[in-house]
């Protein structure tokens, strides 16, 4: 099991810069996920990491020894890819067997880490199946198994769940996290699921363009997201934003008037936030309800009843839309005139950089 | 509806089942032909070469060639320079594909298109000054003169190197995680995954060194160094002085029998190579 530190890393392709500066401390025995949008980076970090891209410049420490100019099999690290990149003339035994083999492991000992990893996957009956004669869902598990016989000092995931369908992502997914409580190692996991994210890690790190915009606990980063950008990023359905002014500050709390006209009382403590001519309010859907007796009304536009909750979509009289969210049964149909409540506790200020600003 | 679309594919079917099969029989009448042939006493072929089934039948022509031709020594040396050079070129056409597609070194790109080049350079074009280098090198009627000059394979290499760019990289990556030297991936991933390509560029090198004449032509002037279709184009110019028809058809049917061997032991991947498809 072994830590990994990032210290200045640095990369660029040619003349651009993918990566500026980027340092991290990843804690042995932890499940770290990087997540963000497609292209920020994510795979080249982990690419650094595993030693099959150069840094630019910057050092990459694993279990406190300096590997950035080891080769990567010297890393004791194992990685599973996003298109399994199994070999495809091995059975799943020789798939297994052949990373061991050349580090020099006795042939029993290969044999007893096969048997246990084969019987925890689920791929007892599969040993001496090629690659091709697998489902997809299977050939995933073989990649983790051969990452799991070597019993690497950290696991490094690009992607590993997104070529499969949602029922094998979710079962899959599950299984992960049970290989973690049960091997406890260091796991690092690039994702641009949020709910991958959330449901796996012990630690998310949210990027954006080479950059980390916030590192935290899946709750910190759901609850306090440090900038807009976080804020849009996780949570399904995405937050919603509405301009905002502020006007007198009342208690100890700013009220802002909404693009609409409204005015609405945040939780945002006054002397916390920058008295920005602009601002903008953030809510989750789960924080904004339907209730007539507020002044902020709209007409509610696209109804969708997922079972355990109803979202509503609702256009404001300004014409900005924004998704309150009902009761499971609410009776609210398309075309209603409906009220909605903003949770005071809940709103977010984004002043104009984009940092965040939370109720206390 | 879908019925009659169904009968009218069926027909389109067995059209063209019947006009391959007409182009299949034709194709094959004259080696047919020239079987026939070389079952028949060449006193009667000096008369009628029309008479393909009826009588009279003979052996003779095959044990004649048992008994006094240079037919095995020019067979041996066919095979000898064809497997050599097949060999060869695979290795060489692999290692140099390998570097171009995987590789990265100063000049890589004009090293490429350097070698690619070469497919622009007609055969005609360089028999000359070729002939002058070896014939100071000392190295004509030698295996080396015949094997060497075949060797500078630009569409092996271009080949090759297009393949091994089609294998996914990520399983070369898994490779390295899997702390495998640079040449145990090349060993044991990179060429076992390449096996088709290998066979389709094995299977055009062994039947282009077989049937080539030009080069033999030029390097080889000692019957002895004759390789099969020299000797056969030689014994078939002499026909003044040769010991008949039946007996030069009895020969060609000698020289085909290996090629006929290798193909029925190598049906799928020939039939594959030559259609451009992959066997898996
Ligand atoms: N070999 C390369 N040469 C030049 N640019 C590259 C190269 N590899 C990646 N990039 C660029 O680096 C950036 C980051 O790529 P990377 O693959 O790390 O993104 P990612 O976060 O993994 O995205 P995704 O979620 O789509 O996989 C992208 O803008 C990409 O275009
Ligand atoms: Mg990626």
């Amino acid at each position: 099991m072994a830590g990994i530190q990032l210290v200045g890393v640095n990369k660029r392709y040619g003349g651009t810069e993918i990566i500026p500066e980027f340092n991290l401390e990843i804690e042995s025995g932890e499940f770290l996920v990087f997540l963000g949008p497609s292209g920020c980076g994510k795979s080249t970090l982990l690419r650094m990491i595993a030693g099959l891209e150069p840094v630019s410049a910057g050092q990459i420490r694993i279990g406190g020894q300096d590997v950035t100019a080891s080769a990567p099999g010297e890393r004791d690290l194992a990685m599973v890819f996003q298109h399994y990149a199994l070999y495809p003339h091995m059975t799943v035994r020789e798939n297994m067997a052949f990373g061991l083999r050349n580090v020099n492991v006795p042939a029993a000992e290969i044999d007893r880490r096969i048997t246990e990893a084969a019987r925890m996957l689920e791929l007892e009956g599969m040993l001496a199946r090629k690659p091709i004669q697998l489902s997809g869902g299977q050939r995933q598990r073989v990649a983790i198994g051969r990452a799991v016989v070597k019993e690497p000092g950290a696991f490094l995931f690009d992607e590993p769940l997104s070529n499969l369908d949602a029922a094998l992502r979710n079962r899959t997914r599950v299984e992960l996290a049970r290989l973690h409580q049960r091997l406890k190692t260091t796991m690092v996991f690039v994702t641009h699921d949020q709910v991958e994210a959330m449901t796996l890690a012990s630690r998310i790190v949210v990027m954006n363009r080479g950059r980390i915009e916030q590192m935290g606990t899946p709750i910190e980063i759901y609850r306090k997201p440090a900038t807009r950008f976080v804020a849009g990023f996780i949570g399904s359905p995405a937050m919603n934003f509405i301009d905002a002014i502020p006007v007198a500050a009342e208690a100890d709390c700013i009220k802002v008037r909404l693009a609409d006209g409204t005015e609405l009382q945040t939780g945002v403590p006054t002397q916390a936030a920058r008295k920005d001519a602009k601002l903008v309010a953030g809510v989750r859907a789960e924080s904004l309800t339907l209730d007539d007796a507020s002044p902020v009304r709209g007409r509610a536009d696209v109804i969708e009843r997922l079972g355990e909750r109803t979202l509503v979509y609702v256009t404001l009289s300004n014409g900005h839309s924004v998704v309150a969210q009902a009761h499971r049964e609410s009776p609210v149909a398309s075309g209603d005139l409906v009220g909605l409540h903003f949770e005071p506790e809940h709103v977010h200020l984004f002043d104009e950089a984009g940092l965040a600003w939370h109720a206390a | 509806m879908s019925a009659r679309q169904h009968a009218g594919r069926r027909m389109g079917d067995h059209l063209i089942l019947a006009a391959v099969m007409v182009l299949a029989l034709l194709w094959i009448a004259p080696l047919a032909w020239v079987f026939a042939l070389s079952f028949k006493p060449n006193a009667f072929l000096a008369q009628h070469t029309d008479v393909v089934l009826g009588a009279p039948y003979t052996l003779k022509n095959y044990t004649d060639i048992l008994g006094t031709s240079s037919v095995f020594r020019w067979i041996a040396n066919s095979c000898i320079v064809s497997v050599t050079q097949t060999l060869l070129t695979l290795v060489l056409c692999s290692l140099a594909g390998y570097g171009f597609a995987r590789t990265a070194f100063p000049g890589q790109k004009a090293l490429y298109v350097f070698v690619l080049a070469g497919l622009a350079v007609p055969e005609q074009a360089v028999v000359i000054p070729l002939h002058r280098l070896f014939a100071d090198l000392d190295l004509h009627n030698t295996y080396s003169g015949l094997i060497l000059p075949r060797l500078a394979a630009p569409f092996g290499v271009f080949l090759m190197t297009q393949y091994f760019k089609a294998i996914p990289k990520d399983i070369e990556e898994a490779a390295l995680l899997d702390s495998t030297p640079r040449w145990k991936i090349f060993l044991r991933i990179v060429l076992p995954l390449s096996i088709p390509a290998q066979a389709t560029l094995g299977i055009f090198t062994f039947l282009t060194a077989w049937n080539d004449y030009l080069w033999p032509l030029i390097s080889a002037s000692k019957p002895d160094m004759y390789t099969l279709t020299l000797g056969l184009a030689a014994t078939q110019s002499n026909f003044a002085q040769s010991e008949g028809i039946g007996y030069l058809m009895a020969q060609a049917v000698f020289a085909g029998l290996p090629i006929f061997v290798i193909y029925l032991f190598f049906q799928k991947h020939i039939v594959s190579a030559v259609a451009g498809t992959t066997v898996r």
